[in-house]
């Protein structure tokens, strides 16, 4: 195991967990994450699940709040950052309930944050080859949106479906006011794009999820891609949204 | 003055929306100011309709429409497609609403275990 990360003096981090029907693998994340982040606060999201996903999280030490039916990710991933913003976090760190992300590598993201090189940190998988394959056809559709918004934005991306993510409380503040719906990942690149919110892609390794079911069934991608690619089209054209600081 | 048996039907379907609406508005089934673009076309189209004798020449020779109850159904229809974009706006704006109330409901409720867990931990002492 490697070693765990001190957080520079007098910052608090927020690590946050959304969470659908993850009763399988939260136990392990929330423990990885404490593991490899002593000093930060944990939250669960609870999405609406019908499992024991708040008693588990609870149970593991995490704060949990239970959203009264289900949101969505983009809602719930919102309301983490509402908690961080209203509690004055200095980052937050967005981690999968699912086990894809690795713990481990908060520290890898945090530190980009604390030298002001970026307002929001995004651990890629496709900047470098660590053995983490994806299904052709998602990234076949990855690939697709990552040209699609780099060209829009001017600013090369890899992996814009991302949701291993670390925001400061610029990015925090901003997204605790206007955040996507749906599959926030991709339409929340272009927001920060129209904001000047300055953000990094940083090479990550993923694993396969621990247990449930993902989110993204094959028949729902080709409606998700131009669902996406509509939205990220007209947050071009949409009044920019003032930077809160 | 003479009503072709078309006119009369669209008339009295017209007046009994417009009494329906209004008896919605009545026993607060529907309201005030969701009732307004229903009473407006379903008034509209019966006026349309009663006033037809005197707007048959003006439909034709302005509009070009040859058949004058096609002039009609394309009021209603524009009508219609105003108050279905106004209830896809509402509903934009009430699915925002709802979201924003579900976020607070599951910080409040957070917020008032943990007071809740403090308390219990006071009275203990």
């Amino acid at each position: 195991m490697p070693q765990p990360y001190q957080l520079p003096d007098n910052t608090r981090l927020l690590v946050v967990i959304p969470a659908l029907n993850e009763e399988e693998s939260l136990t392990r994340v929330i423990g990885n994450v404490n593991h490899a982040v002593p000093g930060a606060d944990i939250l669960v999201i609870n999405d609406g699940s019908t499992d024991n996903t708040a008693k588990v999280g609870k149970a593991a030490g995490a704060m949990v709040v239970t959203l009264p039916y289900n949101l969505g990710i983009g809602a719930a991933m919102q309301t983490g950052f509402i908690y961080a913003h209203e509690h004055g976090y200095d980052f937050m760190v967005q981690v999968d309930g699912d086990g894809q992300h690795n713990p481990d590598e908060i520290c890898e993201l945090i530190p980009h944050l604390v030298s002001g090189n970026a307002d929001v940190v995004i651990g890629s998988r496709y900047i470098e080859d660590r053995g983490y394959i994806t299904p052709a056809p998602r990234r076949a559709g990855i690939i697709i949106l990552a040209k699609y918004i780099s060209l829009l934005t001017r600013k090369p991306y890899t992996d814009p479906t991302s949701g291993f993510r670390a925001s400061n409380r610029k990015a925090i503040a901003m997204c605790s006011r206007i955040y996507p719906s749906d599959y926030p990942e991709p339409e929340a690149l272009m927001q920060f794009h129209k904001a000047n919110v300055k953000v990094k892609e940083i090479p990550v390794t993923m694993n396969p999820r621990y247990g449930g079911q993902s989110s993204i069934t094959p028949i729902r991608s080709a409606y998700y891609m131009i669902k996406v690619m509509l939205a990220i089209a007209i947050l071009t054209i949409r009044r920019r949204p003032k930077v809160f600081s | 003055m003479s009503f072709d048996r078309l006119t009369l039907l669209i008339t009295f379907v017209a007046l009994a929306l417009f009494i329906l609406v209004l008896e919605m508005v009545r026993r607060r089934a529907l309201a005030e100011r969701y009732s307004l673009w229903w009473l407006i076309i379903s008034g509209g189209v019966v006026v349309l309709a009663l006033a037809r004798p005197l707007l048959d020449n003006l439909i034709f020779t302005q509009l070009g429409i040859s058949y004058p109850p096609s002039a009609l159904f394309s009021a209603g229809f524009v009508g219609l497609v105003i108050i279905m974009l106004y209830m896809s706006h509402l509903i934009t704006l009430l699915t925002r609403q709802n979201r924003t109330a579900a976020q607070r409901i599951g910080l409040l409720q957070h917020e008032l275990d943990l007071l809740r867990d403090d308390l219990a931990k006071l009275k203990n002492e």
